[in-house]
């Protein structure tokens, strides 16, 4: 179970990935069949970041370009993710699905511009999710996002779609 | 100011008859897909919910279609809960691995009518476009709450006009074109947006071309698709479901595009394309890549696995060989495809070229089995995606093209047009 998520101060190390990363470079198609996520999240970005499943820490980000998370719709891509601890991604733009399935799980996605561009890998950054912002903690310069809508905080805050049924439609 | 095909679709499914772009809707979904998918996280997820019953028997179709027959132990035992899961539930229509590929199947059993909302565990639930459906893919969670409730949400999309007028030449197929127009589109051209579809080209155009067209379109990240019906539906619904009533739904006149995209195939007339590695989207002329040598095949998959598609391939194949070395994998997209080209003499054809021909499944195109690429290999593929690890190894590479553009590529062993053989 999912617990409740501090969505105004999720500082970790930053993983920065370039434009156009999809689904397979997420989670490769041939692992799909793994029934348990921890050991499917040993194999999470193993193509572009080979080194990541081992190296990856708790609330660290993922901070990418455009349109990350094109491509198929599975949901083991967001569910990776926050297997392996990632706190938050932030990203130029998402695909659809990707967007769609991260706040199902409860994985915070923020989208702000630039910001693979302004941010070195492996350096601390913090996100305000709630505020849409993320700060850098070298110079303390701050990147404003889009903050997300009250309906996804309150999927987010629930701990995903799952949680927010048995809150809400499950009690019909 | 006019509706769009996906405003007039979804609406006709929400509680209050609305849907403008922009707004979020509740609709009633008609027909949910679960694949694998069902055993492996959906399962799970209505087990954490406290599902009891699904909220309609009828309304759900379960496919067995990614690692069919299973492929290892575990693809055996997401088959086997979702068999335990058809029975226990009630479900009305399961295809088991025997089936087929899911966007073949629903089509193919009339469970597609123009009009429907169609919900996929799947991002190629796009396909149904062609039929006039509103269809898209969704995951695991969405599909466990549609499961229970019948309800979704969606934010409604705007939408991109594609104009498409002429003749497409000899060998030039759909597939071609649809490549063409991701090009123009880019990876996340058409993200969050509905596609529809207009002119002579497209009006003309079979149901199985239709199929592939919009199977497609979610590679520049469309949520929807749909297409207005044609003769070729029309006759597709008399044929597969002769009782069953539906209507065609047009957008209106003055409907509101973000966007609109002309292509004119008689002033300039289409080349086969092919898709460089590692996205469906970098199309080219298949003149640029010509003679890129190639260690394998394939023909198949949901988006160019079809009789027509295997027609084509037969054509180019009758009476030849393939190039040594070279592995030709040709999986027909379901059992009914297979047997029509068993009657048609096809199998038979592309036997004696060399081909191996499998059992219908989703396969070598996720990278499951029959016809998985180790490292450094080169695979010219009907398919739909090339991402990098796409069909395997990570150091393999993907050049998708037209059925006719891999089976010339088959013969020759190197990548060929197909107008040459």
């Amino acid at each position: 179970m999912i617990v409740t998520r501090n969505l105004t101060n999720i500082t970790g190390r930053a993983w920065v990935f370039g434009n156009d990363i999809n689904t397979d470079q997420i989670i490769q198609g041939q692992y799909l069949t793994i029934l348990d996520y921890a050991e499917m999240a040993k194999h999470t970005f193993e193509i572009p970041r080979p080194l990541f499943a081992s190296k990856v820490k708790k609330n660290d980000i993922v901070i990418a370009g455009r349109n990350f998370g094109g491509g198929s719709s599975r949901e083991e891509a967001p569910k990776v993710l926050l297997e392996s601890g990632i706190g938050c991604v932030i990203a130029e733009s998402f695909a659809r699905i990707f967007y769609r399935n991260g706040f199902n799980v409860g994985l915070p996605l923020l989208i702000a511009p630039n910001a693979a561009k302004l941010v070195k890998d492996g350096e601390t950054v913090t996100v305000n999710l709630v505020e849409g912002t993320l700060t850098l903690r070298s110079n303390k310069d701050i990147i404003h996002g889009k903050p997300v809508t009250e309906r996804i905080l309150n999927l987010l805050s629930a701990g995903g779609a799952v949680q927010w049924y048995r809150k809400t439609l499950g009690k019909r | 100011m006019g509706k769009t095909l996906a405003e007039k679709l979804l609406a006709n499914h929400t509680d209050d008859g609305k849907a403008t772009a922009g707004d979020i809707v509740e609709a009633h979904i008609d027909l949910l897909m679960v694949h694998e998918v069902l055993g492996s996280r959906i399962i799970p997820i209505l087990k954490e919910m406290d599902f009891k019953h699904v909220w309609d028997p009828k309304r759900i179709i379960v496919v067995n279609d990614h690692w069919a027959p299973a492929s290892d132990i575990n693809s055996a035992e997401i088959h086997r809960r979702n068999r335990n899961f058809v029975r226990e539930q009630g479900i009305m229509n399961f295809c088991d691995v025997d089936c087929g590929i899911s966007h073949q199947i629903l089509p193919e059993s009339g469970l597609v009518a123009p009009g429907d909302l169609i919900i996929g565990s799947d991002s190629h639930s796009t396909t149904y476009g062609a039929f006039n459906a509103f269809s898209t893919g969704l995951a695991a969670t969405d599909s466990a709450l549609i499961l229970a409730t019948g309800m979704s949400w969606f934010m409604v999309p705007e939408t991109i006009r594609i104009e498409v007028d002429g003749k497409l030449s000899k060998m030039v197929m759909s597939k071609d074109l649809i490549l063409l127009i991701l090009k123009d589109l880019g990876p996340d051209g058409a993200n969050y947006k509905s596609i529809e579809f207009f002119g002579t080209t497209i009006d003309n155009m079979d149901v199985g071309p239709r199929m592939t067209m919009c199977n497609m379109t979610v590679e520049a990240g469309a949520k929807c698709s749909p297409m207005m019906v044609n003769g070729y539906v029309e006759s597709w619904m008399k044929n597969v479901a002769p009782t069953r009533k539906w209507t065609s739904t047009k957008p209106d006149d003055d409907a509101e595009y973000i966007q609109n995209l002309t292509y004119d195939l008689n002033k300039d007339p289409l080349c086969p394309m092919v898709a460089t590695p590692d996205n469906p989207t970098n199309g080219q002329s298949v003149i640029e890549v010509s003679g890129v040598p190639i260690d394998q095949a394939f023909i198949g998959s949901c988006t160019n696995g079809r009789i027509d598609d295997l027609e084509i391939a037969a054509k180019i194949l009758k009476g030849k060989k393939i190039r040594k070395g070279v592995r030709l994998i040709i999986t027909p997209a379901s059992r009914e495809t297979y047997v029509h080209a068993l009657h048609e003499g096809l199998v038979e054809i592309f036997m004696d070229a060399g081909a191996i021909v499998t059992n219908s499944t989703c396969g070598a195109c996720v990278g499951g089995h029959l016809g998985v690429l180790g490292a450094g290999e080169v695979c010219i593929s009907t398919t739909n995606r090339n991402f990098r690890g796409r069909m395997g190894h990570k150091d393999s590479s993907i050049y998708l093209a037209s059925p006719a553009t891999v089976a010339a590529s088959a013969l020759e062993g190197a990548i060929t047009d197909p107008r040459r053989v």
